[in-house]
């Protein structure tokens, strides 16, 4: 007994040191190995070469979206040039400032507040459906169309500015916002008036949406009001195919 | 013990097993932020997923296209010292046309709804127009703006402080073959319409030309300012 203890007390602290360090690698390794499992088998399946596509077009996406606003900001920067030229210009410059902001073309910060919706925690019951204990298109459209009718005057959906043309689309419970594909959790920022949060507690709508998709699905919805909110500027095309602008008819 | 640990072999033994354990830690973090959420979707799903994006960078595409004539024609200007205040005029008439700040017109769709449904089944129309690419909507005389949201109950809706009769009409410009193609496909919003309120019609018909007003809403914001 005295000799097991006397080779314990032998072991040099070093070694436990070691040993530990080894222990911890083994249980990292073990757990990268069963992390990388099911993607390696899922590359087996079909499936696999459409996730990467259409990651890779979302990634081509962000590239042309960058690209469409230094391409914009370089247009604002020529155009403002010519500004303080002539009467005409100035007006016709201020007139473009004013049209950019009110179309969402312009980056906007100011008071507001700034929503977060994640899937539920909750098990899904074994007669209960799955898809509703996960944030929808519609959890988005509610809460987007809620803050509206609050007084908000810009919003964007992780990142994305809601515009007059933006759309929200559910793919199989994917959720696509001016057909740019969100990853979870969605971050819902709105600029506006400082009493949107009490505007909100005063919609039927809001209080339905939070006692159904919070209180019986445990849909996480959280806010935060920070000093500052930042919206993006839309950064999508300004589709035109079709319209034709009507001139105001002149007065008689 | 501590003469032991100093001992060059130890310490270097114990920088690998550090270093290793480093980058598993990382790995891992990294394993686990970089899930897209898109693995367990159905190959349908993701098909028309990458449809979707495609389509979208397509128009991206045209736009930095639109956006590079402009810039060039800008800079030429500039440099010939012309005015470019026709270019700026323009640019102001494609942005408010865009913005629902002034009437536009041309070809699109009518749709005629009469019988009464809800209001977020006008709100789930409207979204759905414009996922089929809609440039330009308007409820009766109320031009759709991003702000624009539904109120009121079935029979007794109303838009932006307009109430709307029976029938009423939601016009959109847009290529009209997509967007009726889209609206009344099979299990469509039409069709979704018509199983939730079987006693409501709705008429979808490709028009020539429609015109839409501009909106009465002043979208000029007052609590947020513009970001430099």
């Amino acid at each position: 007994m005295t000799a097991i203890t006397a080779r314990i007390r032998a072991i040099q602290s070093w070694q436990v040191t070691l040993g530990f360090a080894l222990l911890a690698l083994g249980f990292l390794v073990a757990a990268q190995l069963a992390a990388e499992g099911p993607r390696v088998r899922y590359t087996t399946q079909e499936r696999s070469p459409l996730v990467e596509t259409a990651l890779g077009l979302q990634t081509q996406q962000d590239q042309l979206k960058t690209q469409i606003l230094e391409l914009r900001k370089q247009i604002k920067a020529l155009e403002d040039q010519g500004q303080g030229t002539t009467t005409q210009q100035r007006e016709a410059n201020a007139n473009l400032e004013g049209a950019r902001i009110a179309a969402g073309l312009i980056p906007l910060t100011g008071t507001g507040i700034v929503f977060r919706l994640a899937d539920s925690s909750q098990p899904v019951p074994a007669n209960g459906n799955p898809a509703d204990y996960a944030v929808t298109a519609r959890d988005i459209r509610t809460v987007v169309a809620e803050l509206w009718l609050a007084g908000a005057e810009a919003i964007a959906v992780n990142g994305e500015r809601v515009t007059a043309t933006t759309g929200v689309l559910d793919i199989g419970g994917t959720i696509l916002v001016n057909s740019a594909y969100l990853a979870p959790p969605y971050q819902i920022s709105a600029i506006g008036p400082t009493d949107m949060l009490a505007q909100l507690g005063l919609s039927q709508g809001w209080v339905d949406f939070i006692e159904t998709r919070r209180g019986r699905f445990g849909i996480d919805v959280s806010f935060a009001e920070p000093p500052t909110v930042d919206i993006a500027a839309f950064s999508g095309s300004l589709n035109l195919r079709e319209s034709r602008a009507v001139p105001p008819s002149p007065a008689p | 013990m501590r003469a032991s640990l100093r001992a060059p072999r130890s310490q270097l033994a114990v920088s690998l097993v550090a270093f290793i354990l480093g980058i598993l830690i990382v790995g891992q973090i990294r394993s686990q932020a970089g899930d897209s959420g898109l693995g367990e979707r159905s190959a349908q799903d993701l098909t028309l997923l990458v449809a979707n994006l495609n389509t979208r960078n397509d128009q991206l595409r045209t736009e930095v296209s639109s956006l590079e004539r402009q810039l060039q024609s800008l800079e030429l200007g500039g440099r010939n010292g012309t005015s470019s205040l026709n270019q700026i005029r323009e640019d102001l008439a494609r942005i408010r046309a865009w913005a629902g700040l002034d009437s536009v017109a041309g070809r699109g769709i009518q749709v005629t709804i009469s019988g009464g449904i809800a209001g977020p089944a006008l709100e789930d129309l409207i979204n759905e127009l414009r996922n089929a690419g809609a440039e330009a909507i308007a409820i009766e005389d109320v031009r759709v703006v991003a702000e624009t949201v539904v109120g009121g109950t079935a029979g007794g809706l109303s838009v932006d402080d307009t109430a709307l009769g029976d029938p009423f009409v939601v016009r959109a410009i847009g290529n009209p073959e997509s967007l009726v193609g889209s609206l009344t496909r099979i299990g469509g919003i039409v069709a979704q319409l018509a199983a939730t309120y079987p006693d409501a019609a709705v008429n979808v018909e490709a028009v020539d030309r429609v015109v839409l007003p501009a909106t009465t809403r002043d979208l000029a914001p007052s609590h947020g300012k513009p970001r430099l």
